[in-house]
């Protein structure tokens, strides 16, 4: 079990307030991202959920049971650190033991559940080294299987990912996945990385300056943003967003086209403009176009490769109903 | 002229230099160790002048083994010097952990703390036994004295007088006395050099990984758990480090036991050295080679120990 809810939950530090009242409710054996730019609070959120912050003020609830002055490793939640946070003396399999350790675990359950993780993790090769032995990607595995050998009621990752090189991130990304999907353990994951937040999640939390400006899953965020912000936080590129006459055309204050729904002609189409940068990627293309009249650059993004260089004149299009239309308040119009 | 001899030939100077540092006195103490050479004898005069026609040959080794104070002075150089490790590693560790905490002062307390190390060992010496340790005069007589002044008045109180009746009266220890000099010497370095420890041990505290604490209590780590699994280890370096210098340095302690006792019940080999040479300087350095055979010994023992923590 592990469904975690907070309740008007705020958190200062001195004067500042980080997180004004906010309601969160994560189902048990969700996997819940939050994400949003640096410093929008939400490792914060992370850490008051796991108890090493005190709120201000609020109540968090996991299972029904009211925590919010509950010690942290009475809460019976894991968490992983960006930076590992492994013990520097101890070997592997004692990092591993340590949380059972303390919780005065028999020696044989100790080793029965340290083998069991191990394995899980690759990580049996590795038991007795030391942490500054292993490498980036085993060190992470090393910091989640002592999170798993505590069996908690759920797991906290903040950025685990992000000193790793890309292609170990793609790799943990999908051991993660497949850790969730055999454990269906409540798990909330910190990132700034998109990729990451649309592939694990089962439901996305977009924060700004400690706000929630949406909650739903991948595909309800990326097809029905709530208002602005997240249209422009949430997809890769970032969506094009222009305001004034050409808004104005359709009835809203502002209006948004992703790259990808964005058709390039050489000869004929809705808006004109100067190509500038092209990035091509063999799969895709991103083309920079300027001189639109809408914005300071329209990127659009077109499936396999296309004929254009700098200076080049295109014609834009967008798709029909992929337009979306958002009021002087920033907010969806449906 | 290949590769390495340029290099080589503009270290010479400072190997040079460093070799007649070192051998200079070395080899001028073996020579001593080994011919009869007093600095005054009216019955002898030529053994006034070291000569190589004074030969001994083992006779001053012989003759330190078998004077009555030097097996003494050997395990008393010991005791003092791994009493004072031990004393300064435990408090240094726990004034360390106590003062990185924010609390308000706290600038003020680390500079208080630091100075006692900057005193001079005599002073040191001085202070302590005249000042502190006086039986009499010192802040232990008047303490005492105060003690019992108190448990006298409290003894015809009513309900509790009973109590106190039963009290002893204290007595003041003599801290010049054969059997308590020693601690007197180990209290007033200690003081002197748990500052030292305390400093270093304070830098390391701070350079401790806060996320391994927070993952810690998250595991369900006590207060006291923590200190035991993270932070000791975490110091085990500088614990080395302040082993190894105090190690050397204490052996070598001379002003202190000279103030408190004049090396009365409480000598090492360097205060033994002292008193040979008061005439013997032959003896004087036979000892001078046993301390350098001593101090190698430790030194040994030490790189054994604590040099594999320093590798790592
Ligand atoms: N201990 C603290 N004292 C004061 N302010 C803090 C403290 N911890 C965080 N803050 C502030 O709270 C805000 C949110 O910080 P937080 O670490 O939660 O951001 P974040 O969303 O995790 O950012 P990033 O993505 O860069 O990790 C920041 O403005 C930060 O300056
Ligand atoms: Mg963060």
């Amino acid at each position: 079990m592990g469904r975690i809810v907070l309740e008007n939950v705020t958190k200062s530090f001195g004067d500042v307030e980080v997180i004004p009242p906010l309601d969160l409710t994560i189902e048990d054996g969700e996997f819940a991202v939050f994400v949003g730019p640096s410093g929008c609070g939400k490792s914060t959120l992370l850490r008051l959920i796991a108890g090493l912050e005190d709120t201000s003020s609020g109540k968090i609830l996991i299972d029904d049971a009211d925590v919010t002055a509950v010690s942290p490793s009475k809460r019976g939640l894991a968490m992983v650190f960006q930076s590992y946070a492994l013990y520097p003396h101890m070997t592997v399999r004692k990092n591993i033991a340590f949380p059972m350790r303390m919780a005065g675990v028999s020696d044989a359950e100790q080793e029965k559940r340290i083998a069991a993780a191990a394995k899980a993790l690759n990580l049996t090769d590795y038991l007795d080294r030391k942490p500054g032995q292993l490498s980036g990607g085993q060190r992470q595995r090393v910091a989640i299987g002592r999170a798993i050998v505590r069996d908690p009621s759920a797991f906290l990752f903040d950025e685990p990912l992000s000193n790793l090189d890309a292609a170990l991130r793609v790799g943990m990304r999908l051991e993660i996945c497949e850790m969730h999907s055999r454990m269906e353990t409540t798990m909330i994951y910190v990132t700034h990385d998109q990729v990451e937040a649309m592939t694990m999640a089962d439901k996305i939390v977009v924060l700004q300056a400690g706000v929630i400006e949406q909650v739903g899953s991948p595909l309800d965020l990326y097809h029905k943003p709530r208002n602005v912000f997240v249209a422009g936080f949430i997809g890769s590129p970032r969506m094009n967003l222009f305001s004034g006459p050409e808004a104005a055309k359709h009835d809203a204050a502002t209006i948004g086209i992703r790259p990808e729904h964005t058709e390039v002609s050489t000869t004929e189409g809705t808006w004109k403009g100067i190509v500038g940068v092209a990035e091509h990627l063999g799969s895709d293309t991103f083309i920079h176009v300027h001189d639109t009249g809408l914005a300071d650059t329209v990127t659009v993004r077109i499936a396999g490769d296309i004929a254009v260089s700098h200076g080049d004149t295109v014609f834009l299009t967008p798709q029909a109903g992929q337009i979306h239309r958002f009021n002087a308040d920033g907010l969806r119009i449906d | 002229m290949s590769d390495r001899t340029l290099p080589r030939l503009l270290q010479t100077p400072a190997v040079v230099l460093l070799l007649i540092w070192m051998l200079v006195p070395l080899s001028m103490t073996l020579y001593f160790s080994f011919i009869r050479y007093v600095l005054n004898n009216l019955r002898r005069p030529e053994w006034t002048t070291p000569s190589l026609s004074n030969w001994r040959g083992f006779g001053n080794y012989e003759f330190v083994l078998k004077s009555k104070d030097f097996l003494f002075a050997i395990q008393n150089s010991l005791f003092i010097v791994c009493s004072i490790l031990i004393l300064t590693v435990i408090l240094g560790v726990l004034i360390a952990v106590l003062v990185n905490r924010t609390f308000p002062g706290r600038g003020i307390v680390r500079v208080l703390l630091i100075s006692p190390f900057f005193v001079m060992p005599a002073v040191n010496g001085v202070l302590w036994i005249n000042m502190l340790l006086d039986p009499v005069l010192g802040l232990q007589g008047l303490a005492v004295n105060g003690l019992n002044d108190l448990a006298a008045s409290l003894r015809d109180a009513p309900l509790i007088g009973w109590f106190f009746s039963l009290w002893p009266e204290f007595e003041p220890i003599s801290f010049r006395a054969t059997q308590t000099s020693a601690y007197a010497v180990i209290m007033m370095v200690t003081w002197q050099w748990t500052p030292f420890a305390v400093l270093i041990f304070m830098t390391s505290l701070q350079s401790e990984d806060q996320q391994q604490k927070e993952a810690a209590v998250l595991d369900g780590a006590s207060t006291w758990a923590q200190f035991r699994f993270l932070t000791v280890p975490h110091l085990g370096r500088p614990i080395a480090i302040v082993v190894m210098i105090q190690a050397i340095f204490h052996l070598s302690l001379y002003a202190e036991i000279e103030i408190v006792s004049r090396g009365n019940g409480n000598k090492n080999l360097p205060y033994l050295i002292g008193e040979f040479a008061n005439n013997n300087i032959g003896a004087a350095s036979a000892t001078g080679i046993f301390a350098v055979i001593l101090a190698n010994i430790v030194a040994i023992f030490l790189l054994r120990m604590i040099g594999k923590t320093l590798m790592e």
